[in-house]
């Protein structure tokens, strides 16, 4: 390919610019007021957007980095190094709330999978698609604190799940209050609760996927699983991917609102994520300092994983 | 390269910043020159407060005419974070309200101690001890809080046990409570746990029939032992009631406020630890059980040589911010929110245990009554003397020794570890 055609458009115009005839005064003038403003334009539109950025993001995440080399309580506004981080990372409450996080990536692929295949169900019409469509959706719209106190009722000990359980003549289980089940118990109920707006996207998904595939496959005698298999997952490939990214996202950063209506964080520290961890140091410890060291620490794993999914999507987009 | 030279003046930047000041702002900010003074607290916007706050600003209206008040009630459960950042800005309230013992001691820094202005209220109060850090007052006030055990006296009747002599040691509680669950089904106690405030109602209640009365005022000076005999058998008695099945099932996923005293409440435990003021008290169970079925009762005796006492303090008080600009004048307005007229109108509405104890509570019922009577010999709580941080953590471990994957041992060493620190 020529390097000339790659030429950003402010080059091309100096470039043409040179090869004007020198004698045309007034409208070289005119000309070279219209180069500058070309020059600036873009700088002036993006400015606005930058110091939002600048002024509401980048500043005071310079200052709770700073904020959280300072001390609490009786050492209130006094340097004191690292001991902050150093506290932090031998606080168990702190390690196992990070230990959550790990848990959290590693039941990404269920919350990917459950829309994927009912999205899937959808797209092939199974009786009563429409219905579902609708169905499915409607947890989205609801807050995190109404789904979590529908599902304290629906989870509690003499709740009527465990009813059903002691039906079947299985024991009951506290769902809620023991440290080996809760965490999952919260992951479910988030995973029930925002998987509409991942079918959303798969639908929007599968109406780009060519149906003459799918008919091929069919004609070929394919069943079921291998259309799943060799049609629909390869044809989104990059829908399924978007939806691993932004549902992570979801997992590390939205949960807080499900862990304080069913949980509290227990039992025993059991359900903690370290947004609920830096709430409760900055309001119910008092320790915003030290809350400001634990915020940099999820922000910095935040960072990670971002630029993680970052090099990811880049690397598909080389591919394509 | 001009990435290099932005990201090195980045990080030049952020070194220079690091450790330099705090949050905390200097400068004075409140409202008070314009006159006028914004109270902070959770309970004005409560329907039975109405008349205590009315009348507390009328008081204050005819002492200072020309300044507004104005209150801003805040969710409770997101007050203290509201509060901490008003704190690190230096601005906000110019009066607050704050619960007695961890909460306030934890944030003295940001209030002016009253006692210069509250001298003649001194003796007509009672709770100061709650607002004390250092031998100062940062609070006055406004309710006693204390954690009676409450027992339904219907449930008694039903099962054939005379009501008005409950048990007074620790093997007859029990017998009755199984003589009960016999005959009704109703577990013993109704627990809620699961934002770790039982075993702090668990330990206030029993503490003062386990501890002998030097380990109990040792306790509240701030000397404990952590691995005292009688310590570890509070803990050790938090989980045998527990394994023995005498708690409802299900205590740590069960909410304190309001599922276990809807347990209680219903009929289907036939005690409960519950409190003086607020929610969860006497009033509460009154309109449920009938102010009849209401019984009261102080912890039986555990451990030999123990006396059971009433265990409370000051529940809710006001103290004003160290930025406001006229603390005097704050501090007249905390006057005004304690005055008798005031409190008794808090006590008719709100069943609340006022500090001011000149207040008739005799229309009441037994349960009041019988507590109110208990104030003369009670004890401040145990768990009211320890720090917030130590609080957490023993709600943390308490979920933990009831689900057995902490020793009674293990838990009592953490608790130590932090109490001390």
């Amino acid at each position: 390919m020529p390097l000339g055609d790659s030429l950003p458009l402010s080059a091309r115009s100096a470039r043409a610019e040179r090869a004007d005839d020198m004698d045309a005064a007034p409208r070289r003038r005119s000309r070279s007021g219209r180069s500058s403003w070309e020059r600036l334009a873009p700088l002036v539109l993006v400015a606005p957007a930058v110091l939002v950025i600048v002024v509401f993001r980048l500043w005071p995440l310079l200052l709770g980095v700073n904020f959280s080399f300072t001390g609490d309580g009786d050492r209130n506004g006094a340097a004191v190094g690292l001991d902050n981080y150093a506290e932090l990372f031998a606080d168990p409450l702190f390690l196992g709330a990070l230990r959550n996080v790990v848990w959290l990536v590693l039941l990404l692929p269920i919350a990917v999978a459950i829309p994927g295949m009912l999205a899937t169900f959808i797209y092939l019409r199974v009786p009563g698609h429409r219905f579902y469509r609708s169905v499915y959706f409607f947890p989205a719209v609801l807050s995190p604190v109404i789904v979590g106190s529908i599902f304290n009722l629906l989870l509690a000990f003499d709740g009527p799940l465990n009813g059903l359980l002691g039906l079947v003549g299985l024991g009951p289980v506290d769902w809620l209050g023991d440290s080996r089940v809760a965490m999952f118990t919260v992951v479910g109920v988030h995973i029930w609760a925002t998987f509409g707006m991942a079918l959303v996207v798969f639908l929007s998904g599968f109406a780009t996927l060519d149906p003459a595939l799918l008919d091929a496959a069919r004609s070929d005698g394919a069943s079921l699983p291998q259309v799943i298999r060799h049609v629909i997952v390869p044809g989104l490939s990059r829908t399924i991917q978007f939806v691993f990214v932004t549902t992570m996202i979801g997992m590390l950063t939205s949960m807080f609102g499900l862990l304080y209506v069913m949980t509290s964080g227990g039992p025993g520290g059991s359900t903690y994520l370290p947004e609920y961890y830096v709430w409760i140091q900055q309001g119910q410890m008092n320790r915003p300092a030290f809350a400001a060291a634990a915020s940099t620490v999820l922000f910095l794993v935040m960072l990670v994983v971002g630029l993680a999914q970052v090099g990811f999507l880049r690397r598909t987009g080389k591919e394509d | 390269m001009k990435q290099r030279v932005f990201w090195s003046a980045a990080i030049a930047g952020m070194l220079a910043l690091a450790g330099c000041g705090s949050a905390t702002g200097n400068e004075p900010s409140s409202n008070s020159a314009s006159g006028k003074l914004v109270v902070w607290d959770w309970k004005s916007s409560d329907k039975t407060a109405t008349a205590y706050v009315e009348k507390a600003k009328a008081d204050f209206a005819k002492k200072h005419p020309g300044v507004t008040v104005e209150f801003v009630a805040q969710p409770f459960d997101q007050y203290y974070t509201l509060l901490g950042a008003a704190i690190q800005a230096g601005k906000g309230p110019d009066v607050m309200m704050f619960n007695g013992g961890g909460q306030i001691r934890d944030r003295v820094d940001a209030l002016v101690p009253l006692d210069q202005y509250v001298t003649q209220d001194k003796a007509r109060l009672a709770g100061w001890d709650a607002f004390v850090k250092d031998g100062k007052a940062y609070a006055s006030p406004v309710t006693l809080q204390g954690h009676p055990i409450y027992f339904n006296k219907g449930l008694y009747k039903k099962a054939g046990l005379d009501p008005e002599r409950p048990a007074t040691t620790w093997s007859g509680f029990t017998a009755d409570c199984a003589v009960v669950t016999r005959a009704t089904g109703a577990s013993c106690f109704a627990l809620g746990n699961k934002e770790g405030i039982g075993i702090q109602f668990f330990l206030s209640a029993f503490g003062s029939g386990i501890l002998t009365p030097q380990e109990y005022d040792d306790w509240i000076a701030g000397k404990r032992d952590w691995n005292s005999a009688d310590v570890k058998q509070v803990f050790q008695l938090w989980k045998d009631v527990n394994d023995r099945g005498l708690n409802s099932k299900g205590g740590n996923s069960t909410t304190l406020f309001t599922d276990a005293f809807g347990i209680f409440q219903s009929g289907k435990a036939t005690n409960i630890v519950g409190l003086m003021s607020d929610i969860g008290h006497w009033k509460d169970f009154n309109e449920f059980l009938g102010a009849d079925n209401v019984g009261v009762m102080k912890s039986p005796v555990i451990t030999a040589g123990a006396t059971p006492s009433l265990p409370f303090d000051g529940g809710i008080g006001y103290g004003v911010a160290k930025w406001t600009k006229d603390p005097a004048l704050a501090a007249d307005l905390v006057r005004s929110l304690t005055t008798t007229d005031a409190l008794a109108a808090f006590y008719a509405a709100a069943g609340a245990v006022v500090s001011d104890t000149t207040v008739k509570t005799s229309d009441g019922g037994p349960a009041v009554s019988a507590i109110v009577a208990d104030l003369k010999t009670g004890k401040p709580a145990l768990h009211v003397a320890l720090s917030s941080k130590t609080i957490e953590l023993m709600g943390r471990l308490s979920q933990q020794i009831l689900e057995g994957s902490v020793s009674v041992d293990g838990a009592l060493k953490q608790l130590g570890e932090s109490d001390r620190s």
